[in-house]
């Protein structure tokens, strides 16, 4: 009923228009009154489309030859006058309509697609503002079921192949089972987006069945009535898709960085545990040291056998007491310890390391091959010095009774390249990758810790470090950085 | 008696130990169990070396220092049983005397007592030569000897060595030893001391990583042995 009324309209309208010059004509001569059709098919063109002033054209021009045209009260076309007139009315009709239906479509477009911005302008900024991404997701699912098209809209979480409904309409057991799938296997039901563009993909029409679109870090799940779906509202529904997988994405960052901060956080708390924890190891070691070191001097009028046995417990206590620093170093280590590094002499580091190792290594001979020139390593000392300790300790351990052992270091591209090496048996092939891990040891009485920090705070400073066997015995290779270089300063 | 010591301990167990430690090696100990005791005690006492643990509890370590140092007759070795430099470096620019770290054994007590005690009785008697194994510093006449042949030195070396020697023995801190030879100004550049130390080892003969004279205290500073 609705369509036939501009139609009424142009008849209404051309009778109209008739009658106006119908009164005229009664009153005076006027020549050229038919213009005045024009005027309405002007109109009936720009406001209601072809057709109706198609319809207006051939009335007016009936109803004009009718009244007006001698022999008036028939309709007969004589002269090619009229027939111009005819085809004036129509033309008018033809390129009025033409133009004003590309101007109606270009501002319904206009419109359509300032709808379309100003929804995902007010999206994305709401996504920008509030921290909790939800609520923006909630409004792009409110969004999407704007459109026509769209009766259902709703955005999914997988998370370890679980769906949850983050945002949008509710969505039955078997829909969110169906999503986990979808984007477990990455694949889209009913929908397909290429190159931002939504197509639908074998719905029928008034089907209530959902279409699932996997992205990045969710699903999109949607009923589209496809029959509605023109190119603005799919258009319109590729945005905000482009949209949704970007909330996803940040959802699932938000997440990470998240669980992240609670590892991080739990890593500290397991470092003050462990630090604590080797303080009150600690105490009672130092008064068993203090004790059993104490009834090992002369004075204290000890048998030779009793003396040995104390020394013996004194060991002992002293290789807890390494274990325990070994621990929470590691411990420190794993937690990302910061480094204060400085230029470091080489030479400084092996003397702290081997003053500190005295004891033990007062058995062995000890080969040290500096060159004269070496230039200063940029290295935090503590840590650099812990390493060459305990490469020092390991070779100690490795090395026959007075075997050599040889601690060096040499430039080469552009890093310090240090070794440690000992006369002790070669070590297994299949062992010289495992040396460094983390409690691997080879003896029933190491730790497996030793090594374990060398290698994390040689990696620490941006260097290597390696294990071989030589021709005679293992060698520990390692690199530190050289320290840039300084103005010299004035003496 | 070989001297006096105070210990400053809150564990029972380590009180009796090195009474025990350091009696069978002819010292003469007394022990408390916090700070405020040893204030009242050293100054009743007048110990010749407190041992100080830093972890006490109520005052601090720190605070019990600061609270000794009036005292000055008596040499400060401190004690603690986490090895953070900060806190070595802090306790020696506070005025300890030296540090150890627990664990350790009677027998490095008991030389680290003897070298702060033979320092004391040099400064006491205000020996003007301090001597390092073969290497002798004439303070007075500003001399520098390695086994009788003597070495020159600049001036900022001169400076560097002179300081190490009037506290020989005693670990010298970065931060201090850039003070007294180039002044407040080139506080935490400690490339300058490692710079001057490499030079002065170089004029004295001496090899760095196994050096006779100046050891390097990592991450604290230097010392002269004694």
């Amino acid at each position: 009923m609705r369509r036939l009324t501009p139609y009424a309209i142009a008849i209404v309208g051309v009778i109209g228009v008739t009658s106006v010059i119908g009164l005229i004509t009664s009153r005076a001569s006027v020549q050229g009154l038919s213009a005045m059709y024009l005027l309405l098919i002007l109109w009936l063109a720009a406001r209601w489309g072809r057709w109706p002033a198609i319809v207006g054209s051939i009335a007016s021009f009936m109803l004009y030859d009718f009244y007006f045209v001698a022999p008036v009260g028939t309709l007969s076309v004589r002269g090619t006058a009229e027939l111009l007139e005819l085809v004036v009315l129509l033309v008018v009709a033809l390129v009025t309509s033409q133009l004003a239906g590309s101007l109606r479509r270009a501002r319904a477009s206009a419109e359509s697609l300032t709808r379309e911005s100003r929804a995902l302008y007010e999206v994305a900024t709401e996504a920008l503002r509030s921290q909790e991404v939800t609520v923006a997701m909630a409004m792009l699912c409110e969004r999407a079921t704007d459109l026509q098209s769209v009766q259902r809209f709703a955005l999914v979480a997988v998370d370890s192949g679980q769906a949850s409904a983050l945002a949008g309409v509710e969505l039955t057991a078997a829909e969110l089972k169906q999503a986990a799938w979808s984007h477990e296997n990455g694949r889209s039901i009913g929908i397909a987006v290429r190159a931002g563009a939504v197509t639908l993909v074998g719905s029928h029409p008034g089907a209530a069945e959902a279409a699932y679109l996997p992205l990045a870090s969710g699903v999109a799940v949607m009923v589209i009535e496809s029959e509605l779906a023109g190119p603005d509202e799919l258009r319109m529904l590729a945005a905000l898709i482009g949209l949704a997988d970007l909330l996803l994405d940040r959802r699932r960052a938000a997440l990470e960085s998240e669980r992240a901060r609670g590892l991080e956080s739990s890593d500290r708390l397991k470092t003050a545990i462990l630090s604590s924890l080797s303080h009150e190891l600690k105490s009672p070691i130092a008064s068993l040291r203090a004790g059993l070191t104490a009834l090992t001097s002369p004075q204290a009028g000890l048998q030779p056998d009793q003396r040995e046995l104390l020394v013996d417990l004194d060991r002992q206590a002293t290789r807890l007491d390494r274990m325990v620093g070994d621990l929470l170093a590691l411990s420190r280590l794993e937690s990302g310890l910061e480094l204060e590094t400085d230029a470091q002499s080489f030479a400084d580091l092996v003397a702290g390391a081997t003053r500190r190792l005295r004891v033990e290594l007062a058995g062995n001979q000890l080969l040290v091959v500096l060159p004269d020139d070496l230039p200063p390593v940029e290295v935090d000392e503590l840590q650099a010095g812990r390493v060459l300790a305990n490469l020092l300790e390991n070779a100690h351990e490795w090395a026959p009774p007075n075997g050599v052992i040889e601690i060096g270091a040499s430039v080469r591209e552009g890093v310090l390249e240090g070794w440690v090496e000992n006369e002790g048996p070669p070590i297994p092939t299949s062992d010289l990758e495992h040396v460094f891990d983390t409690f691997w040891t080879r003896r029933a009485r190491g730790t497996g810790l030793g090594l374990a920090i060398c290698k994390r705070v040689v990696e620490a400073h941006g260097g290597r470090i390696s294990a071989e066997n030589r021709r005679r015995g293992p060698r520990f290779a390692f690199t530190f950085p050289l320290a840039p270089v300084p103005a010299v300063p004035a003496s | 008696m070989s001297g006096r010591v105070l210990v400053i301990d809150d564990e029972i167990e380590m009180q009796r130990a090195l009474r025990a430690g350091l009696g069978y090696h002819d010292f003469e100990v007394r022990a408390v169990g916090s700070g405020e005791d040893a204030i009242r005690e050293v100054a009743a006492w007048r110990p010749d070396v407190i041992l100080l643990d830093l972890g006490l509890p109520g005052m601090d370590g720190f605070a019990t220092l600061k609270a000794l140092r009036p005292a000055e007759r008596s040499a400060v070795i401190v004690v603690s049983v986490m090895p953070d430099e900060k806190d070595k470096v802090r306790a020696l620019d506070a005025g300890a005397d030296d540090y150890l770290v627990k664990p350790f054994g009677t027998e490095e007590l008991v030389a680290r007592i003897r070298a702060v005690l033979r320092r004391q009785a040099a400064v006491t008697a205000g020996e003007p030569i301090v001597r390092s194994g073969d290497l002798e510093i004439d303070i007075g006449r500003r001399l520098v000897t390695v086994a009788g042949r003597s070495v020159r030195l600049t001036p900022t070396e001169y400076e560097l060595l002179r300081f190490l020697a009037l506290h020989a023995g005693k670990p010298v801190t970065h931060t201090t030893l850039l003070r007294q030879v180039w002044g407040d100004y080139a506080i935490g550049d400690t490339y300058n001391t490692r710079y001057v130390v490499a030079q002065i080892r170089k004029k004295l003969g001496d090899d760095p990583a196994n050096p006779r004279y100046i050891v390097n205290e990592p991450g604290v500073g230097y010392r002269l042995e004694a």
